[in-house]
């Protein structure tokens, strides 16, 4: 279960859909691909059911180019924009149930490491904001408490955007929306930095307007979180479909809110793994 | 009506800044050979990111 991930039996070439075929000719499995080679190589995740210039969408598919051994990587998704894209994507995930996705892939991570002693599994969280701060918040601080050896990604759209637009802990304070009118009356949490205090080795705020850094970083949490301890990204994908702005408009609002100071990009390395990573890219330049 | 993206081959530079800001999987796809992008149709939203991104103003969003 590496390279072969992707394999059509002797007899079902003629039948298996073309998207697959496409996969086993062309996919990034057992290659050394990254988010710059995108467009040259047959992308983890097919057409999905997301709406027209959903940045969370485009971080989705950042990720999963950005995968370090996407062979031997398993996703655990919870309820959310995100999990309606899940059934497209070709990668191993699990569907938890809304907000138990940290305490899943915690169990899974060990499993994995029992049944695969002499093999690497990264296990990565990709959750939304509600999944991850509001219902799932215990679960994600417990997992960082303990000292897991996994990935939480947050795609932070600032709302409980499949269900018609509820106000998550990630909203700003005075947003208006649709099933909150009269305005969000506390401010946004700021789980990075209550990440890095919880433990976390590596914690990262970065939006898909900057996508090679957002590569690097999504890379960075994963190998530290094989070797050093818990990681958290947290990624500001805007959502056209509830801010009401155009589509084609996702990504200037991103630079808009960073222009604002109401958005930054920053990146939390503890000295454990500011060591392990100098080590790693060090060896990376030497090649 | 379905809008998708379109691209004037003559002024793409092959920088590939749509294919990182485009949300849809497999739309724009880089050939080597010609060093330009080439947009599968069917597969586009029509959400204009690439439109806006553009450096050379080779994309455009239209009905088809």
């Amino acid at each position: 279960m590496s390279e072969g991930l992707f394999r059509i039996s002797p007899g079902f070439e003629e039948v298996m859909p073309a998207e697959y075929k496409e996969l086993v000719a062309d996919g990034p499995c057992g290659r050394e691909v990254g988010v710059s080679d995108l467009g040259a190589f047959k992308e983890l995740i097919e057409e999905h059911p997301l709406c027209a210039g959903c940045s969370a969408a485009l971080a989705l598919r950042l990720i999963l180019a950005s995968l370090p051994k996407p062979e031997d990587t398993v996703i655990v998704g919870s309820t959310g924009c995100s999990s309606l894209a899940f059934t497209q994507v070709a990668v191993h995930n699990i569907h938890s149930l809304f907000g138990n996705q940290n305490a899943v892939a915690a169990g899974l991570k060990r499993a994995l490491r029992l049944r695969f002693p002499d093999k690497v599994k990264d296990v990565v969280v990709i959750a939304g904001d509600g999944a991850t701060v509001d219902i799932g918040l215990d679960m994600v601080m417990q997992s960082w408490f303990r000292r897991e050896h996994i990935t939480t990604i947050m795609l932070d759209n600032e709302v409980y955007a499949n269900t018609g637009g509820q106000e998550s802990g990630m909203s700003l304070r005075g947003m208006v929306l649709h099933m909150a009118p009269l305005g969000k009356r506390f401010p946004k949490v700021a789980l990075p930095e209550i990440a890095r205090e919880a433990g976390c080795a590596y914690v990262a705020a970065i939006s898909p307007a900057q996508p090679k850094r957002l590569g690097r970083v999504v890379r960075r949490a994963i190998l530290v979180a094989r070797e050093v301890g818990p990681t958290y990204v947290q990624i500001f994908c805007p959502c056209p479909t509830n801010f009401k702005f155009r589509p084609d408009e996702s990504l200037q609002k991103i630079k808009q809110r960073q222009k604002e100071g109401a958005f930054q990009v920053r990146e939390y390395v503890s000295p454990e793994a500011q060591a392990f990573l100098a080590e790693l890219e060090g060896a990376d330049h030497e090649e | 009506m379905y809008a998708a993206a379109k691209i004037e081959l003559e002024k793409c530079i092959g920088c590939k800044l749509c294919i990182l800001s485009c949300p849809e999987p497999n739309v724009l796809l880089y050939l080597p050979e010609t060093k330009q992008v080439s947009v599968n149709q069917q597969r586009c939203k029509g959400c204009g990111l690439c439109v806006v991104i553009c450096p050379k103003d080779a994309l455009s969003v239209s009905s088809i």
